[in-house]
């Protein structure tokens, strides 16, 4: 338990100066469909796009401890917000089918395999936002 | 303090500066930015040259404008200097905030979580209204403006709105628009538009903040140089606020003309906070 104060309390500094360093519209509260407390890294390989109004979602193969592959889905930024950001509709095209390591957060519904996500890195390394900065 | 809270507090101190250096890798990714005030990438826009002024003489407010100091996207990009965000700075313009009736108040705060983010025009997809969308909207606006006539083009959910400006009066019994029943004026170089007769589902803010029939929204524009468009926002609705509000003078900036399509064709969110405000009905 005291470790997990400890944590908490690191996870909530760091979201603080993750903030301070890149800007998040948050026109709409992250906060109230998912869950900052349950947020965790996902690697695996891209598989799908759906770039629609108001979120795109992208749909990846993830590798679970112990090489079992669950198929997730993320919620992105809009479309409007990730062309301005840089990380276009190509941009994960051009990456279907290649690594990409996600940090994302669950529903709080407890929707099976959905989350948002925050970051991201495609296989050319660079870290990307497409989501709200969750934790 | 005992060896737990010192070993705690030498953990999370650990976990900050951990956390500090992944933020300014952050900073330095997608090439853009650094944490130093002198190395931000994407710096307030400068005023820029003198108004431009249409045939008639009076400033002409065209263009793409950003709610931001940056007169570009800020949202989810790194190295952007913190007054480039803003649309104005509350320690040198401050807004005070509404004053509402207890009623309104109170209806207000007996709001759960989950009915308050239904509420909102982001999530639930309905058009943001005036004025919100001068308020809380964080996409560009389009203004086309011609002697007489003002077209503004709402990025988000590609809605629009056309006013004329000859002054005329504004309807006795007016259909309630998400617009609002607008016309507008000019005193000087300000250009003044009055609207009543609004759609009661829209919301001034996105923190509960209703309207009822008798909204009476004034705005006030001013374009004092080239890159700049101050929107001051005045609400006046004796139902729900005990007196006028009005918002500090918003400053919008130039952009370069790219606006997106942004048709809401695939809002997931809603079946999700419906489910979550069904269990918050349950808890009640």
């Amino acid at each position: 338990m005291r470790i997990r104060n400890v944590l908490g309390t690191a996870a909530i500094a760091c979201g603080a100066v993750l903030l301070a360093v890149a800007p998040s519209f948050a026109h709409h509260s992250f906060a109230a469909e998912w869950d900052s407390t349950k947020c965790r890294d996902f690697t695996g390989i891209l598989r799908k796009l759906d770039w629609q109004n108001p979120h795109p979602y992208f749909f990846v193969d993830v590798k679970e401890p112990g090489g079992k592959v669950e198929h997730w889905s993320f919620q992105a930024y809009s479309p409007v917000t990730l062309r301005r950001n840089g990380t276009d509709r190509q941009v994960f095209l051009d990456n279907i089918d290649k690594d990409v390591w996600i940090r994302g957060c669950l529903s709080k519904t407890g929707k099976p395999n959905a989350a948002a996500a925050g970051t991201l890195k495609f296989s050319d390394g660079v870290l990307r936002q497409v989501g709200q900065l969750q934790d | 303090m005992n060896t737990h809270h010192v070993r705690r507090v030498l953990v999370a101190v650990a976990g900050l500066a951990l956390c500090t250096a992944q933020a300014l890798a952050q900073g330095s990714a997608q090439g853009s930015g650094r944490s130093a005030p002198e190395q931000y990438t994407i710096k307030p826009l400068p005023p820029g040259g003198p108004t431009p002024r249409l045939a008639d003489g009076h400033p002409d407010l065209t263009g793409q404008w950003f709610p931001n100091g940056a007169g570009q996207g800020v949202s989810g990009r790194f190295g952007v200097d913190p007054d480039a965000i803003r649309t104005f700075d509350p320690k040198v313009t401050p807004e005070e905030p509404p004053q509402f009736r207890p009623e309104a108040l109170a209806k207000i705060k007996s709001m759960t979580p989950t009915e308050l983010e239904l509420s909102k025009s982001s999530v639930n997809c309905m058009p943001r209204g005036v004025p919100a969308i001068w308020l809380q909207n964080p996409y560009t606006t389009f203004i086309i403006h011609k002697p007489g006539l003002l077209a503004q083009l709402y990025e988000v959910l590609n809605n629009w709105r056309l006013i004329q400006l000859d002054g005329r009066p504004l309807p006795k019994n007016p259909e309630p628009f998400f617009h609002g029943n607008s016309s507008g004026r000019w005193e000087g170089d300000t250009l003044v538009v009055e609207s009543i007769g609004f759609d009661e589902r829209t919301y001034i803010m996105p923190n509960g903040w209703y309207h009822s029939d008798e909204l009476k929204v004034t705005e006030r524009y001013t374009r004092p140089s080239m890159n700049y468009l101050i929107v001051e926002i005045i609400v006046e609705d004796p139902k729900v606020l005990l007196k006028p509000w009005k918002s500090a003078p918003r400053r919008w900036t130039l952009g370069k003309g790219e606006i997106y399509e942004f048709y809401c064709t695939n809002n997931l969110e809603l079946e999700e906070l419906e489910k979550l405000r069904q269990q918050e009905l349950k808890q009640k």
